[in-house]
Parts: C-alpha cells; structure tokens; sequence
C-alpha cells in the first residue's frame, strides 16, 4: 500500500504540482522566478560551494536523463566495460564534487550572518533535501555497483510507465532501500520546484552564450575606457567558458584513449601459443648465431689451425666466406695454379664486407662504394675510394691425416709443393703462425 | 693584481649573462613579451623542437620496456614491439618520426636564429648551449640508429665509425694511429658489437639524456632571462606578452602539430622508404647488403664525403664547428641583411644536398 503512494501517486502529484505550479509561479510571480542569486552578501564561499555544485549536478542529471529518453543507446554504450567503468567512476566523481559544493554552500548559509538574513525555512529544506538525494545516489553507486548498466531493466521502464500512464512499480519494488529512498528523494524535489528556488532551472540564461557581446557607448570619454574594459572581460570571459569546454572534452577524450592503450602497453601481449613458439624459435636461432660466433672466437684464440674448407669447394669465380684470426671476414678462391688465393674481405676504404662474385676482369666489388679489387694482387682500380689493397692472408695445406703439404705466408712465399693425386682430398687452414707473422 | 683583473672580468661577463636580479618570476615569465614582425615564426622554432624532444622522451621511456641490448635479442626485442605489444608499432613509429622532426626543427631553430642574429650580447651562451644540444642531437640519432641491430643499422654504423679512420693519413707518425685508437674506444672493440651495442645504449638512454637536460635547462634560462631577442633591425611596433598569448599560441601549435605527427605515424612505417633486405637482422658473416646509406640528416656530410677528397671534408667540418661556436664574436658587427643571406645560402646547400644528392652523385660519378 505504501509503495503504491509513493511510487505510483507520488510522482504523477510531483509532475502536475510541478508543472502547473511552475507556470503560476512565473505567471503570476515572475520576479521571484530566479536563484534568488546571494552572490552580492557573499561571494568566496559560492564560488567553491556552487561551482562544484552545478558542474557534478548537471552532468549527473545529463547522464540520468540520456539514460532514461535513449534506453538502447545508452545499453548498447554500457555493454563495453572500458565505457561502464568510465561512466561509473566520472559519475562516482563528480558526485563527489557535488558532495562538496552543497557541504561548502550549506556551512556558508549556516555561518554567514548576512547569508542568515535572506535565508527561508524552505532553503533549508531544499539544501537538505539534496544533501540527502547526493548522499543516497552516491550510496547506490558504491553498494549497487554498475548502475549504469542495471537501470535499464529497473529503472528506466518504471519511469517510461509513468510517463506514459501505464504505471507499473512491479520495476522497482523490490529493491533496496536505498535505492528506493533516492527515487522518492527525485519525486519530493520535482514536488518542491515550484515552492522554492529550485524552480530557477527553468530561468537558465543559456542566450548569454549567443547573443552578440552589448557595447555600452558613452560620450563622456572616461566613462568609455572603462566600457572597453567591462566589454574585454567579459569578452575573454566568454572565450574562456568555451575553451574550458572544448579543452577539457578533448582531454577526456585523450584521456580514455592514452589510459587504455598504455595499460595494454604495460599489461603486455598476450601470445597464441602458435605466436609463442614461432617467437622463441626465433630467438632460439639468434641465440645460435651468437653461439656460433663466440664459438668462432674461441677458437681462433687457441687452435693453431682453422680449417677454411676443402681445397675442391673453392671456385675461382666465387670466393667462400670464413672469419680470420682477427675474427674480420674473408674469402678463399681457387687460384690459376690451382692453389688457394686467400683475401681479407673487409674493404679497405670504409669497412663494409666485400662481394664474393668474380666478374670478367677478375675483380670484385665493394657495395658500399663501388671500389673493385683484383682478386690476384687485391689492388682496387685506380678510380676507386678505396686506395689500399686488400690484403693477401697465409694458408696452409694438409692432407686427411695432418701433415702439411704447401704452405704460403701472406706476403706469398710458398714452401713445398704437392702433385695433383695429393692435392685431391687436401684441406685449406689459416694458421696461427701465419697470422702472427703478418701483425 | 692582473689575476684579479682578469678574475673581475670574467665575473663581469657571466654577471651580464646571467642577471641575479632577473632571476624571478616576474621578469622571466610576468613580464616577458615577444615581438610581432615579419620574421616572427622564428620564434616557434625552437618551441617545436622541445615538443618533439619530450615526444623522444615518453616513447622512448616507454620503448625501454621491452627493449633488449644485446646482439641476439635486440633485432628479436623490436620486432616484438612492433609485431606484438599492443600500440607498439605505433610508439616505435612515432620515436623515429619524431627524432627526425627534432633534428629538423633544431637545425632550422639554429639557422632562423643566426638570421635573426640571435646571438648577440647577451645572449652568446644561449647560442653556444644551442649548437651543443644540435651536436648531441646527432649524436642521439647515431646512436639510436644502432639499436634495432638490423643490416642498415648495423652496416651504416660501421661505414660511419669507419669514416673517421680516415683522418689517420693526415697526422705524423704514431698519431696517425690516435683516430683509430679513437673509434675503437668509441665501439669498444675492433669492429661494431655487442661491446658497441652496449655503449650506444648507455648513451642514447642514459648519457646523452643527461647531457641534454644539463644544457637545455641553461638554453632555456638564458632564454627566458634575456628574452626573445629582437629579430629584426627596427625596434618592433607590437609586442604580445610571452604569458599567457604567446604561450597558447605555442600550444596550440604543438596540439596540430601532434596531430599532424600522430596521423603520420599510425598511418606511414618510417621504414617504408627502406629495401626490404636492409630491415633483416644483422648477419656478421655475409656480405654487405647494397643501398647502404645514412639517415637523411646525415646526407649534407656524406654526399661531398663520396664525391670530394677525405681532406676537403675533414678541413671543412672542423672550420664549420668552429665557426659555428665562435659564431657570436665571428659575425659581431655582420649586419642582419647579410647575415640572411649566408642563412639562405646555407638552408640551400642543406636542401639541394638532401633531396638531390644521390641524383648529383650520380652524376659527378657514374655508376651509383
């Protein structure tokens, strides 16, 4: 019975008490049609107390009524839950910032004697009225969490019934306490809006932020400078209201999207286990390479020798790549006379690994520079950048079973000589000795 | 007594370049103004070049994250960056737009201000400080450039350490062997590794960080001490103050510009002008791929480097650096006319070489 008053009779008394009461009062009244503004007693305690107030009030109400009049736009918005987290902690917010500006707005009425003198039993009703409504929305939003989201089975089409005279508080029954308390809390603040200075909602001044800027003219020259003056302020005012806006929705916006996508940044990826295995193979055979190399350097500190490969691999059209005891590239070709030809293969010009191909003269290039080198002397062309040549390397020969057969140090002395059956199956090393020889 | 005199003097040139009495709120910010003529522009320059610098900052922090230095996992680390973590590709690929739009920005910043003959009394320090920050930002972009350990990272580094080796023939006898000594201390071993690797990442994210902090922060003291030089011979008719019009004007350029920087960035890779096998990972025991080349900044060196004798270019950096720290006692009493001229001839060169140079080159030397 009782739920029925104040959930079916209630709102329809609150609407029409509302509605007709208002249009009397600024019929019949319409001087007292206003916030009976008190900014001219006081004014530091309403900037902190009302600005706050209005901001948190306003967008509060704002997403109230979105969510009510667009039902399926707001659920579809609210399915998201980076978008319902978003809504519910701004919303959590900003009536945080309202808490705060009624609390302020309330001790300056209750401290500020000159305040005092203007203020009405209905004000103080109206203050705590709205402390009350704040304190139980707030209360809903923490203990109920995702409002956002279940008001649209709940809520929503109670107040849709209302309107539309099919009422039906089967939607709200038999919810908490609390949550009913802030509905009745709406319902006595509509009744109360044409009894009180809540009725100054409907006196909103929004031309101001249109109409053309008024330019007092004076003819008394004094009077004009401060004309200009007035008009600049309120000018930047103005300018500065519309930038707030503007500045402060693109934050927002930069905001959301900077916060999920650094979250995501420092959350990390999180791999298929296909990607997972693709990635540590990759990195699996960097790790190889690396190896390898630290492998090669470690032998070039201790053996004597360093196999290059077999004397029958090599080609004299295209050298074979191998790292000498400086751990520098080189290359290994065939010679004419069918012994090895060893090259350092660091160009000597600015450093870059010198192309392995054998063109028609007998040279090969360098990418870098295009500096070409015979592969016989290693001398580059006259017209190169690079005017060194790149250095002969000594090499040893041995048979299957060790023993040396030729050898050639860098500067191209050879020592002993080997036929063609014994060459067959030999064997090309740099060697220690050799190298040591040339530094 | 003439070590007192010579004391007081030096305590005179550094009082007039650094005024205590100045040194407060209301004459570096309150009172401020900027002059409004038609060289005005100028004065963003340097503005735009700090943006891109926090830009280099964030992302660059943010990179640090899942950056690896090492030779086996540094070209892995990128390509994890890029392919995997969420907004990655896109910070990676606003860290290397930015780092050349800062280069840009800074070496037009530098020559708008020699135009403007911005380093007049007082303001010499200013200016030294400058070309300093403009030297370690290329440095931050030598160094940077290494890190993601590909072929062109890694091959350019080489032919760019290299290139120094050559100043050796021009000194007698065993200082001959100091540029070499030199470079293989700058790389930490014979050739480019992971001792390399490791140094240039100390640097990029620690040393030169610091260094650039250091100087930018006695840049823009003596910047906001002495304020906006004027720019222009005749006294300025309006003036704006610094605070608050100037300062939102510069944000609102800084706004556009991002946006511009941002649309680039999630929509061109800046390794798209790259050949595709220049991108692999580095391989130490191949040859080296063709195309090697420099960054674009680096162009108004390396093209005369190819095409002119080593000497001409040593003779004429080493005149250039000098030239350009002595720049406020050398161009003293230049008057601003000529000083605009040497700018255009100077942003010319810098233009022609950059855009043209491998056309240039190919003429000068056919075959490339």
């Amino acid at each position: 019975m009782i739920d029925s008053v104040l959930f079916i009779a209630l709102p329809y008394l609150a609407i029409f008490v509302c509605v007709f009461g208002s249009i009397y009062r600024i019929r019949r009244q319409p001087i007292t049609y206003s916030s009976l503004s008190s900014q001219f007693l006081e004014n530091q305690g309403l900037l902190w107390g009302s600005v706050p107030w209005h901001i948190g009030i306003l967008l509060i109400l704002l997403g109230h009524f979105i969510a009510f009049l667009m039902p399926s736009l707001w659920q579809g918005a609210m399915s998201h839950a980076v978008v319902l987290a978003g809504v519910e902690s701004l919303g959590l917010g900003l009536a945080i910032v309202c808490t705060v500006g009624l609390v302020v707005l309330g001790v300056r009425r209750i401290t500020s004697a000159r305040i005092q003198a203007v203020t009405s039993g209905m004000d103080l009703i109206v203050l705590l009225l709205l402390l009350a409504q704040v304190g139980l929305g707030l209360a809903t939003a923490v203990m109920y969490r995702s409002g956002a989201l279940w008001c649209s089975a709940t809520t929503t089409p109670y107040v849709w019934s209302i309107v539309s005279f099919h009422p039906d508080m089967s939607f709200v029954q038999d919810m908490p306490v609390i949550i009913k308390g802030h509905i009745v809390g709406a319902w006595l603040l509509i009744l109360l809006t044409p009894f009180s200075r809540l009725i100054h909602m409907f006196a909103v001044p929004f031309q101001y932020l249109f109409r053309p800027p008024q330019q007092v003219v004076w003819t008394d020259p004094r009077r004009q400078e401060a004309a200009v003056e007035t008009l600049s302020e309120e000018e930047s005012r103005r300018h500065f209201l519309k930038a707030s806006v503007g500045i402060s929705s693109g934050l927002l916006l930069l905001g959301i999207g900077v916060t999920d996508k650094l979250a995501r940044f420092f959350f990390g990826p999180r791999l298929s286990q296909k990607e997972e295995a693709e990635l540590m193979q990759f990195r699996l055979d960097r790790l190889k390479l690396t190896a390898e190399q630290k492998q090669l350097e470690l032998e070039r500190q201790e053996s004597p020798y360093i196999l290059v490969g077999e004397l029958a691999d090599l080609s004299p059209d295209e050298g074979k790549y191998f790292i000498d005891y400086a751990m520098l590239p080189a290359m290994a070709f065939k010679g004419e006379d069918g012994l090895p030809l060893l090259l350092s293969a660091k160009c000597t010009h600015l450093g870059c690994t010198v192309g392995n191909k054998v063109d028609d003269k007998g040279k090969i290039l360098c990418p870098c520079h295009l500096s070409y080198f015979d592969i016989k002397s290693g001398e580059p062309n006259p017209n190169s950048p690079a005017k060194l040549p790149l250095p002969h390397i000594g090499w040893v020969l041995m048979d299957t079973r060790g023993n040396v057969l030729v050898s050639r140090t860098a500067s191209g002395q050879t020592k002993g000589s080997a036929d063609q059956a014994a060459l067959a199956g030999a064997r090309v090393y740099i060697a220690k000795s050799l190298a040591e020889e040339t530094t | 007594m003439k070590n007192g005199t010579a004391f007081g003097a030096l305590a005179h040139f550094l009082q007039e370049r650094f005024p205590v009495d100045k040194m407060n709120f209301h004459s570096m910010v309150e009172k401020k103004e900027v002059p409004v003529h038609s060289m005005s522009w100028g004065y963003y320059t340097g503005g735009l070049t700090l943006f891109f610098f926090i830009i280099q900052v964030v992302t660059g922090l943010l990179l640090l994250f899942y950056y690896q230095p090492t030779v086996s996992d540094a070209y892995a680390s990128v390509e994890y960056i890029t392919k995997y973590v969420t907004g990655g590709a896109l910070i990676r690929n606003i860290h290397s737009w930015s780092s050349s739009c800062m280069i840009l920005f800074a070496m037009i910043h530098m020559i708008t201000a020699f135009a403007m003959k911005a380093f007049e009394k007082p303001r010499e320090i200013t200016w030294i400080a400058g070309v300093l920050l403009l030297f370690i930002t290329f440095t931050f972009g030598f160094t940077g450039y290494l890190l993601p350990w590909n072929q062109i990272a890694v091959n350019a580094s080489k032919v760019g350490l290299q290139s120094v080796e050559a100043a050796g023939q021009y000194l007698p006898g065993q200082l001959s062997q100091l540029p070499r000594m030199a470079i293989e201390t700058f790389q930490g071993e014979a050739s480019v590794g992971q001792s390399t690797l490791g140094r240039f990442y100390a640097m990029h994210v620690v040393l030169l960080p610091m260094a650039i902090a250091a100087l930018l922060g006695l840049h823009l003291l003596s910047v906001q001490l002495h304020g906006m030089s004027q720019g222009v011979d005749e006294p300025p008719r309006k003036v704006e103050k610094f605070f608050p019009v100037f300062f939102f004007k510069d944000v609102s350029l800084w706004s556009a510009v991002f946006l511009i920087l941002f649309v680039i960035a999630s929509t061109v890779p800046f390794d798209s002008f790259l050949p595709f096998p220049l991108l692999e990972p580095y391989n130490a025991m191949g040859s080296t791929p063709p195309g090697i080349k420099p960054e674009w900044y680096f162009y108004f060196v390396y093209y005369p480097l190819e095409m002119l004798p080593f000497w001409v270019i040593l003779l004429a950096s080493n005149i250039a650096v000098v030239v350009l720290l002595l720049t406020p006692w050398i161009f003293r009493g230049t008057s601003r006319r000529t000083l605009r001229y040497i700018s255009l001839a100077a942003s010319a060169y810098l233009v022609v070489i950059t855009l043209f140079g491998q056309d240039i080159l190919h003429m000068v030397k056919p075959g490339f």
